[in-house]
């Protein structure tokens, strides 16, 4: 590249390879970037990807780094201009990506502790990532707990997948729906309600968390209560994400540009901002 | 600091030396009362004793639409588009200088701004003191009534017809001697422009902030639950002119067109504002500034302590022109912080 004509805003192209439908607006995307270059992300991080013509929107990379792949995974609800677009692309059709950017789930810190996954909503997408990774590594990492909070039993998204890890000796899955339907017969409440029914040790454990806004004050506050050190607990604070260079001014928490300084937060470092959560 | 002195009749020979390699741009009057940066030409009057120009320089560094891409649809390809016009900014008053110095940082920063890099190496700025100050300033207060950094050469009216001129780069130097020799300046006519700076900070002095300007972000720390905060932001229009008219406001939305073959097409940026509802707005209807008091009380955030903490020096330089923007009269930062300093002092 000449680094003379060189600018952060001009995207790359990738290709789709498979789609996959998750629940009735939400998509899974399996992407491969032309260059034949990993995408070289951590878990938590997130690109912009472009639809030329309608724009570029901020997504969580829900797949793992992995190193034998190049091929790189986003999961998108149909919610907005650019996800519309992106819902009617087929494999073998192109969007051109930026990124990855932003904070990270810190992995190393992990290893060798127990992790409690809170997800809420569409905040598995970016959790997956991590949990991958410490799936792939199993001896590396102590408990898995996956807290999986939906609002109703048709939004459920990976609901295969959750199924084989409950079926799974080392990992602890524990699902809830705000409302259920006559269908359901497992737990329902606020993924708060899940907190209670877990045997842990707080001073081995991390929490990694993702969800909705609404959701973090109430599930922090559940964490604290059952003696999670508060330096312990990440959260992924999402925003809106336009330049993903800390420039454009649409993300900022009180003084801090979440496409920077989050989306990934330890939340001592964010508890005394009154924006945060 | 080396400093020559320039006569008024060489200005029209300079001018017009410089207009050959740059678009100049001086300070004019527009209508009574008001003024602006226009391009020079031979019939332009230059407003020596403006005020303050209604809209702030950084349109020149950071124009209200720049493109930075043109894509390829087709084959999801882009390429980069930079535009860098060779540009003299004229007569720019030290709270603007400041101001444009807080840009260089702030766009420098992190991951650099590369259409803005380009635009600043090729524009140079002529700073000029003020003579006259607005109604509605409040910049000597704010600490922002004098620069020491970030132009080329800095003009002080030291009389009728003449102006100490200091140097603040080789390029300025060199373009001051553009159309022949010019004398140093002596150490009386050197005193004369300080007496002159003077003066007129003792009259931007009489009104302002009432506490020193280190004070704000230390004060704003005490202040989120305010109630001056509902009290004036009830009354915003979220109309975000207070944005649109501020030297040191730099957030930008992007956009793209397509071209109307609908295979290429280009992605630009413009203007965005935190005052418009719309700015934290996200698909499927979240806002994270959905009230008028989030937003209004972000702004003087913004400007007296988020910047403050990135890079020592308020977000604020207290030119006035929010002042005079906002229609529903409620952006004078000065007002604001004056409050707040009798509430939480």
């Amino acid at each position: 590249m000449n680094r003379r004509n060189f600018s952060p805003y001009v995207p790359r192209p990738a290709t789709l390879i498979r789609k996959e439908r998750l629940s009735a607006l939400v998509t899974l995307f399996e992407f491969a970037p032309d260059n034949g270059r990993p995408l070289a992300h951590k878990p938590g991080q997130f690109i912009q990807v472009s639809v030329f013509g309608v724009g570029e929107a901020p997504f969580s990379i829900s797949s793992f780094p992995n190193p034998d792949t190049h091929h790189f995974e986003i999961a998108v609800r149909k919610i907005g201009s650019v996800t519309n677009a992106l819902h009617v692309l087929n494999e073998g059709d192109k969007v051109a990506i930026r990124g990855p950017y932003g904070s990270f789930f810190p992995i190393q810190e992990f290893v060798g502790k127990d992790t409690i996954f809170v997800a809420g909503g569409l905040g598995y997408i970016p959790l997956r990532s991590l949990l991958r990774y410490q799936l792939k590594h199993r001896n590396e990492f102590g408990r898995i707990i996956l807290l999986v909070g939906t609002r109703n039993p048709s939004e459920r998204i990976f609901v295969d997948r959750l199924a084989e890890l409950s079926a799974r000796p080392d990992v602890d899955v524990y699902e809830t729906v705000d409302v259920p339907d006559e269908h359901w017969t497992g737990h329902v409440g606020l993924v708060t309600t899940l907190l209670p029914k877990l045997t842990f040790d707080p001073d081995n454990t991390y929490v990694a968390m993702v969800g909705p806004p609404v959701m973090y004050k109430f599930v922090i506050a559940g964490c604290k209560d059952l003696g999670i050190h508060p330096s312990r607990i990440y959260v992924s604070l999402e925003r809106k994400m336009k330049c993903g260079l800390g420039k454009c001014g649409h993300c900022q928490i009180n003084g801090l540009n979440a496409c920077i300084s989050g989306p990934v937060f330890r939340y001592t470092d964010i508890e005394s901002l009154q924006e945060a959560l | 600091m080396t400093a020559y002195t320039v006569y008024l009749e060489q200005l029209p020979g300079l001018l017009d030396a410089w207009s050959r390699d740059y678009a100049v741009h001086v300070p004019v009057q527009t209508e009574p009362g008001f003024y602006d940066f226009a391009p020079w030409g031979k019939e332009v009057e230059i407003a020596w004793d403006y005020d303050v120009a209604y809209n702030s320089p950084k349109r020149f560094l950071l124009p209200s639409q720049e493109d930075l891409i043109a894509y390829d649809a087709r084959s999801c390809t882009a390429e980069p588009v930079f535009e860098a016009p060779k540009q003299l900014l004229f007569g720019v008053h030290p709270y603007d200088v400041r101001a444009i110095a807080q840009l260089d940082q702030l766009l420098e920063s992190g991951a650099p701004d590369q259409s803005y890099r380009r635009r600043r190496e090729q524009t140079l700025i002529f700073a000029l003191d003020p003579i006259r100050v607005a109604e509605t300033a409040f910049w000597s207060t704010m600490g922002a009534g004098q620069a020491d950094l970030g132009f080329d050469l800095y003009w002080t009216k030291i009389g009728p017809a003449a102006f100490l001129v200091v140097v603040g780069s080789a390029k300025g130097e060199e373009l001051l001697k553009a159309s022949g020799p010019i004398p140093q300046a002596s150490v009386a006519e050197r005193d004369a422009a300080r007496r002159t700076a003077e003066a007129v900070r003792l009259v931007a002095d009489r009104r302002g902030l009432r506490f020193p300007w280190q004070d704000i972000p230390a004060l704003l720390e005490k202040s989120w639950n305010s109630r001056l905060w509902r009290e004036r932001s009830e009354m915003c229009l979220a109309c975000g002119s207070c944005n649109v008219v501020c030297p040191t406001c730099y957030c930008f939305d992007i956009r793209e067109e397509m071209d109307l073959n609908m295979k290429t097409g280009r992605r630009f940026r413009t203007w965005d504002a935190c005052m418009l509802p719309s700015f934290a707005l996200i698909a499927g209807g979240h806002n994270f500034r959905a009230k008028a008091l989030e937003r209004y009380r972000h702004r003087y955030y913004r400007k007296g302590k988020y910047i403050y903490d990135l890079v020592g020096e308020l977000g604020c330089v207290g030119c006035g022109r929010c002042v005079r923007a906002c229609t529903a009269g409620i952006a004078n930062p000065m007002e604001v912080y004056n409050a707040l300093w009798e509430e939480f002092k």
